[in-house]
């Protein structure tokens, strides 16, 4: 068994190579030697709060039992959960410049797309997501006025629907929203909080869902755009392949799909072609026959 | 477009972390620049945001096996002409043209000596960067 | 044009797509258009009747989206009867499928036990390296004990490597004998030498 560290603090060199070897063939995710510090407090967390005394209990647990709850738990632990207006919005910015103009252009162009473009964000959980996209639609895309644009948030979770639904939030949550945006699309409601405005509740249309029943995900059906932004991670093996199968199948082929900033496919399924924008890795669903 | 003063750029693409460890250690100390990659998928996203001068690819992979990698890695959506050489456990009759047919520049069965791996390795970047 | 407006009147709508049969789905599993047998495979989840069909499949698809919408499928069926079906095929010269195959049954911790015995006696020494692999992502708490024994025991040094790889990030210093034993054993392999000197120190607690 691989030595304590000498301070009592923290994992040992072994065990913190032995952990991140794991975690990046699970997820692709490097820590570097720089976030040690960082990891070795979540594992404590982690360990502290399982059945195990040690870490080497507590990671034999987690590698036979994925499904338990424990990987989730790690990686509720290890990632930024935190949902708020604008998050990674350097995605948006890859949608308004060449993801959506590339859809315009493979849809026929502005005069002659036949159809909405479909927008779906899933998780949507409390509804920033879909709201953000909404209103960088309306203030920064230049066809918006001469195409029609669906957005649909889906989740898993009633509570977090009906709050996307009632569309308020508090000051943390709409802090990278520009002033002039406030003033135009939002409503103080007092104590703090700010609803959207009833223009914009209106354009997107929220669903309950989960990712992996297939069934259910067939009632989302050519979707140019999907955000799927730090949910696939969570999921076992097999979950995740399910998810990443459902998604392709409610995409328009050559629609493109997002997945969070540190988040990849190459651990999840091979469907999706990888392209490569100013912004970073978007996958699209394939065109035509293999 | 290669800055003379930088060594050659190497993906070791395995999904055995002792076979990376072992062909990243070798090339390390040549000199080169060493990325890796736990699978052809993952390699042909690195070989998007990277100009690669070497791919060393194992045939056994997940999600994306080698010998899929290798086309992508030479199909539009990477279009590298950089040297591919092939490194696997397997010795079937046929594998080495099945590699050849991909793409790849050379096939080697495993274990491949550190020398051997190294002479390849140089004589297949000869002319891009320069070995520190 | 603009953001088209929701058209129900309720904030949250429950979806309620058409569910087609299980005969349908299972008929178009041979469908001429690749996306509708990926459909179907993908359709077919929980299906026990399809199984066989799925497995039949298996050995003929020639869309690799669609056998892996078909694997996904199956690997949620972690009987015998299917980890057998499937193991076959780590015998294959498409290198898309075995792998296809060995990822599939590392998620079927319930029925692949059975199969090692006659898998880790195969006389191709490439299935016994595939097995390794399937080995090194299996969810059993066995898992140590069967690299233990391919270790120790199998004749080809490719296959003991790929146990060793299989084993390291669970191993400690119990290990330790087992290892330099395979490299005695082959001492003119510089892979193996390599690894299991490079893994010793943190092993033994000495790194």
């Amino acid at each position: 068994m691989a030595s304590a560290p000498a301070t009592g603090a923290g994992l040992s060199d072994a065990d913190f190579t032995r952990f991140t070897e794991y975690f990046y063939k699970r997820t692709g995710i490097h820590f570097t030697p720089a976030k040690r510090y960082f990891v070795d407090k979540r594992i404590e967390t982690c360990v502290r709060e399982s059945p195990y005394d040690t870490f080497t209990g507590w990671f034999a647990a987690l590698r036979v039992n994925e499904n338990s709850g424990m990987l989730q738990d790690l990686i509720n632990q290890l990632t930024v959960n935190e949902t708020y207006f604008l998050r990674e919005d350097y995605q948006f910015d890859a949608m308004l410049s060449t993801v959506l103009p590339n859809v315009l252009r493979d849809r026929g162009g502005v005069n002659r797309i036949v159809g909405p473009v479909k927008i779906l964000s899933l998780p949507c959980s409390t509804g920033e997501e879909p709201y953000s996209i909404a209103l960088r639609l309306l203030e920064e895309w230049d066809q918006i006025d001469h195409v029609d644009v669906e957005i649909h948030g889906a989740d898993i979770d009633s509570e977090v629907l009906a709050k996307a639904a009632h569309a308020s939030y508090g000051e943390r949550s709409v802090q990278r929203v520009p002033k002039a945006w406030m003033n135009k699309y939002f409503t103080s409601v007092g104590g703090g909080r700010y609803q959207v405005d009833e223009g914009i509740r209106s354009a997107v249309t929220l669903h309950r869902v989960n990712v992996c029943d297939t069934f259910s995900m067939r009632a989302f059906r050519d979707f140019d755009v999907v955000f799927c932004r730090n949910v696939l991670i969570y999921f076992d093996e097999l979950s995740s392949r399910r998810a990443a199968e459902n998604l392709y199948g409610a995409m328009r082929p050559g629609g493109y799909l997002f997945l969070g900033h540190s988040e990849s496919m190459s651990r999840i399924s091979p469907i999706f072609t990888p392209t490569r924008l100013a912004e970073g890795i978007v996958y699209q669903r394939p065109t035509g026959a293999k | 477009m290669t800055d003379t003063e930088a060594p050659p750029r190497v993906l070791v693409v395995d999904d055995a972390a002792t076979v990376r460890l072992y062909h990243s250690s070798l090339l390390l100390e040549a000199g080169f620049h060493v990325d890796e990659a736990a699978n052809g998928l993952e390699a042909v996203e690195a070989a998007m945001g990277t100009a690669f001068d070497l791919f060393v690819v194992d045939v056994n992979m997940p999600k994306m096996n080698g010998y899929t990698c290798v086309e992508t890695l030479r199909s539009e959506t990477v279009g590298t002409a950089s040297p591919v050489l092939m490194i696997s456990t397997e010795d079937r009759p046929g594998d080495a043209d099945r590699a050849y047919a991909a793409g790849a520049n050379l096939y080697l069965v495993k274990p491949v000596a550190g020398e051997r791996l190294i002479r390849i390795a140089t004589m297949l970047t000869a002319g891009r960067g320069t070995p520190a | 044009m603009g953001l088209v407006r929701k058209k129900a009147p309720e904030p949250v709508e429950e979806v309620a797509p058409e569910r087609p049969s299980a005969e349908a789905l299972r008929a178009q599993l041979d469908d001429p258009d690749p996306d509708c047998r990926r459909e179907a495979a993908l359709g077919l989840e929980g299906d026990e009747e399809a199984v066989p069909a799925l497995l039949a499949r298996v050995a003929v698809e020639t869309e690799t989206n669609v056998r892996d919408a078909i694997l996904t499928t199956l690997s949620a069926h972690d009987t015998e009867t299917v980890a057998g079906n499937l193991a076959v095929h780590l015998a294959s010269d498409d290198a898309a499928l075995r792998t296809a195959v060995a990822e599939a049954l590392a998620a079927m911790p319930r029925s692949m036990p059975a199969l090692l015995p006659s898998l880790l006696a195969a006389p191709d020494h490439d299935v016994r390296v595939m097995t390794a692999m399937v080995l090194a992502d299996l969810n059993h708490p066995d898992t140590a004990a069967w690299l233990v024994q391919m270790i120790s025991e199998d004749p080809h040094p490719n296959v003991v490597t790929a146990a060793i790889d299989a084993l390291l990030p669970v191993a400690g210093a119990e290990h330790a004998a087992v290892l330099e034993e395979a490299v005695h054993r082959f001492p003119d392999d510089p892979f193996l030498r390599f690894t299991v000197q490079a893994a010793l120190p943190r092993l033994t607690g000495t790194a």
